[in-house]
């Protein structure tokens, strides 16, 4: 059957259900698309909150948001498809299939987010600059992209060989593309906040676990959308992404309170903007949010249930998911949020920064963009990620 | 804006404190605070400062410091070195540094001797832009 | 071992090794860093000496000739903002942003009383331009020939990057042009055209602004930065970005 191409489509009785949601994911895309270009017409200087001295905002934690959750996602199914043996194989052909899709979605955002996208596309090619990180970063997940398509393409044709190189080069790819997302940041000396070498190592980081929270939150989705009971193998896979989980949620906690740590004994710009997480304006998003429901409780959760019940790591998965959007947040607001000027006469302690309508459509549209692709994965391509059907490694030791 | 609100809280007790200790000092030395309702603008010139926005903007005078402080007359100045009425220096060519310099306007105290020099310490009477923004308000300076 | 043996040991750091050596190894670190930074606008010096004493460039090491530079004589500035009206109008600045501004401070003489110091910042054309670095799309560099910091409108893709970058808020977002615009030294506007200073240098009625060519000795930036017991300090130094905007009170 080599070089058959299996698109089907899903069972009648899900078709409803998709269908609805489907429209729904359309009806989002459309309306975050259309405030981006009313944005866009009327100017991101009035649209959008941003400002001189804040040019960055929530949606570029939000593209950074998607891009990091589809490096986890392919960094995750290419140990999965190299090592088969490695419990989570049968859910990873749904991984790199979600990790194109919330990279498109961190695509719709960022390409919406900058002032005028029709310039990159001639620019990055005819004046590249290989010092600067966006342009890497560009580079890096524009090329994992194209990788993944490609190596998707060839599960579909069941090379299963070939898509293991491949899915070994995007999730190279990916990972630079993420590290190099974190330079953007860190190797900003003008905002000592992100300055250092943490970040674009805590992104991978953080990469990992919003990969694993973002398989077992699908799959789950997928199986009640389909109104079946979670097969043997497939649970055993999301098991072990709620190990992962439980891993990644500790080793996050950790770098997270030696950031504070360093920063509490850094400059006054430093103590500063940690105190603008710990007390100041960015308290709630971070003590609530990025730390208890982000990080504290889903692990908590995980470990007190044993990994027993898919809906425990669902519940578990969606509160990592939420907290990782905030922690996105509070990391580009609160590298910003202190003046440089501070000190001098009118220039107050902290910046106040509050998202706009258009900003909040956008990230709507990234939504949409990510739901509307794990739909129509669920439609087109269901007999894929079921593990018994096609996959490389579980072919061959579950048939 | 939670670290704001904290800050509130304790300036709030500070000004409260300030109070207290303000009203010790009041009851200690006999109501000398009190002297700030009584400037008297017959005897001092008027309260509200003065301002020059030519030929730079902007330069302040206060009569307070120079009058009830410095123990200066009107006589002093008027209608001598300036007119009465107030804008009429800044009218004229020589209302410059370099008069300053040479003995007229401010520069007749301000010479070193009797006050610093009119050369030194620039921002003490230079308000400039941000200044008197602050004092008169925004939509008195078209230009900004 | 005691105290006095271990004080007449040898010294086994850079400082013993002869000044050839010590140079190589300086030079190994330069083109290490230079690497990273990939650029020949970046390794005027090594990073160390921005925070040292001086923060002036050695004489003979200026990259550029002219080396434009501004010196600030900073106390003299009493804020009547005539630079930034000539900026504004010289080169059409929208009134929603600014190429130069002036910023103000407190500095406490004891007690209640204070005194005012006005601060005129703008680009400061750095010799390790962050914003340079950053750049996607090359919409911005460093001229060839003076060191000017430029911009080209039509390759800015609006990432905003180059402003989040800058160490000194020397740059916007200008809605007319769908581009980042910052100062330039005039060079469009009045350099180019065989004007000799900058917009905002000429309006300054208090001659706090000092525009000039730093490699030339007998300039006046050259001659302001270089006379004896003048202390020269330029704005936020720790970011290794080496700005060719220097403050003095002399």
């Amino acid at each position: 059957m080599e070089g058959n191409v299996t698109i089907t489509s899903a069972p009648e009785a899900i078709k409803p259900a998709i269908n609805r949601l489907m429209w729904l994911a359309l009806f989002m895309i459309f309306i975050g698309v259309a405030g981006a270009v009313y944005a866009q017409i009327i100017g991101h200087h009035h649209a959008f909150a941003n400002t001189r001295e804040m040019p960055w905002g929530m949606l570029i934690g939000v593209y950074a948001y998607f891009a990091i959750i589809s490096t986890g996602l392919c960094v995750l199914a290419a140990f999965s498809h190299v090592f088969g043996g490695n419990r989570m194989a049968p859910v990873a052909n749904r991984m790199v299939w979600l990790s194109i899709m919330a990279l498109l979605g961190a695509f719709t955002v960022i390409g919406l987010e900058i002032e005028n996208p029709w310039r990159m596309p001639l620019g990055v090619i005819l004046h590249p600059n290989v010092t600067s990180n966006i342009w890497w970063m560009g580079t890096l997940y524009g090329m994992a992209v194209g990788i993944m398509l490609l190596e998707f393409g060839l599960i579909l044709t069941k090379r299963f060989t070939a898509a293991v190189i491949f899915g070994v080069l995007a999730a190279i790819a990916e990972s630079l593309a993420n590290s190099n997302l974190g330079s953007v940041f860190a190797s900003l000396s003008s905002h000592p906040f992100w300055y250092g070498a943490q970040l674009p190592i805590f992104f991978l980081g953080s990469a990992v676990l919003s990969g694993a929270a973002a398989i077992v939150l699908f799959t789950h989705y997928s199986y009640i959308l389909q109104k079946k009971e979670i097969g043997e193998y497939t649970f055993l896979s999301l098991q072990t992404a709620g190990k992962i989980m439980i891993l990644m949620t500790f080793l996050v906690s950790v770098a997270t309170g030696w950031k504070f740590a360093n920063a509490y004994s850094g400059s006054e710009a430093m103590v500063m903007a940690a105190d603008s997480l710990t007390s100041g304006p960015l308290s709630t998003n971070f003590w609530v949010f990025e730390i208890g429901i982000g990080l504290a409780l889903p692990c908590l959760l995980l470990v007190v249930t044993r990994l027993k019940s898919v809906y425990v790591m669902s519940t578990a998965a969606l509160m990592i998911l939420v907290g990782q959007f905030f922690s996105r947040f509070n990391l580009v607001v609160s590298g910003e949020i202190v003046p440089a000027n501070y000190g001098f006469v009118g220039v107050p302690q902290y910046f106040s920064y509050s998202p706009t309508v258009a900003e909040y459509l956008l990230v709507i549209a990234g939504f949409g963009v990510v739901g509307f692709g794990f739909l129509a994965g669920e439609w087109f391509l269901g007999k894929v990620f079921h593990h018994k059907v096609f996959h490389p490694h579980t072919d061959i030791d579950h048939h | 804006m939670w670290g704001n609100y904290k800050m509130k809280k304790i300036l709030l007790m500070l000004l409260f404190a300030t109070f207290l200790f303000g009203g010790a000092i009041l009851a200690a030395t006999g109501g000398d605070q009190a002297k700030d309702d009584e400037y008297d603008e017959d005897e001092y010139g008027p309260a509200d400062p003065i301002i020059w926005v030519k030929p730079v903007k902007s330069v302040v005078f206060e009569h307070k410091i120079h009058t009830m402080e410095a123990g200066l007359d009107c006589d002093s100045c008027h209608d001598d070195l300036f007119e009465m009425e107030a804008g009429v220096a800044e009218e004229n060519d020589d209302f410059t540094m370099e008069s300053l310099y040479d003995g007229g306007y401010c520069g007749s105290c301000h010479d070193g001797d009797t006050a610093f020099a009119s050369d030194t310490r620039c921002t003490a009477c230079h308000i400039g832009v941000r200044g008197h923004t602050r004092l008169v308000g925004e939509e008195e300076m078209p230009s900004h | 071992m005691k105290i006095n043996d271990l004080e007449q040991l040898e010294s086994e750091d850079i400082t013993t090794l002869p000044s050839t050596e010590r140079r190589t190894f300086l030079k190994m670190g330069l083109a290490v860093t230079g690497m990273y930074l990939s650029g020949t606008v970046l390794s005027l010096t090594t990073a160390g000496r921005v925070n040292a004493a001086n923060v002036v460039p050695e004489s003979g090491e200026y990259p550029y000739n002219p080396h434009y530079s501004m010196v600030m004589r900073e106390h003299l500035c009493i804020d009547c903002e005539r630079c930034k009206e000539a900026c504004t109008k010289t080169n059409h600045v929208p009134s929603h942003g600014f190429r130069t501004t002036i910023l103000e401070k407190r500095r406490s003489l004891g007690g209640d009383a204070y005194e005012t110091i006005f601060v005129p910042v703008l680009c400061n054309h750095c010799n390790r331009p962050p914003c340079v670095r950053v750049c996607p799309t090359t919409a911005t560099w460093k001229d060839e020939k003076t060191g000017i910091v430029v911009m080209e409108p039509s390759r800015c893709i609006g990432c905003k990057t180059c402003m989040a970058a800058c160490p000194y808020n020397a740059r916007y977002f200008k809605e007319e042009t769908r581009a980042v615009d910052k100062c330039n030294f005039c060079l469009d506007t009045r350099l180019s055209k065989g004007e000799t200073t900058t917009a905002c240098a000429e309006a300054c009625p208090a001659d706090v602004r000092v525009f000039g060519n730093l490699a030339d000795p007998d300039s006046r930036v050259f001659q302001l930065l270089h006379s004896p017991g003048t202390t020269v300090w330029v704005l936020r130094p720790e970011t290794g970005a080496m700005p060719n905007v220097f403050y003095i009170n002399s």
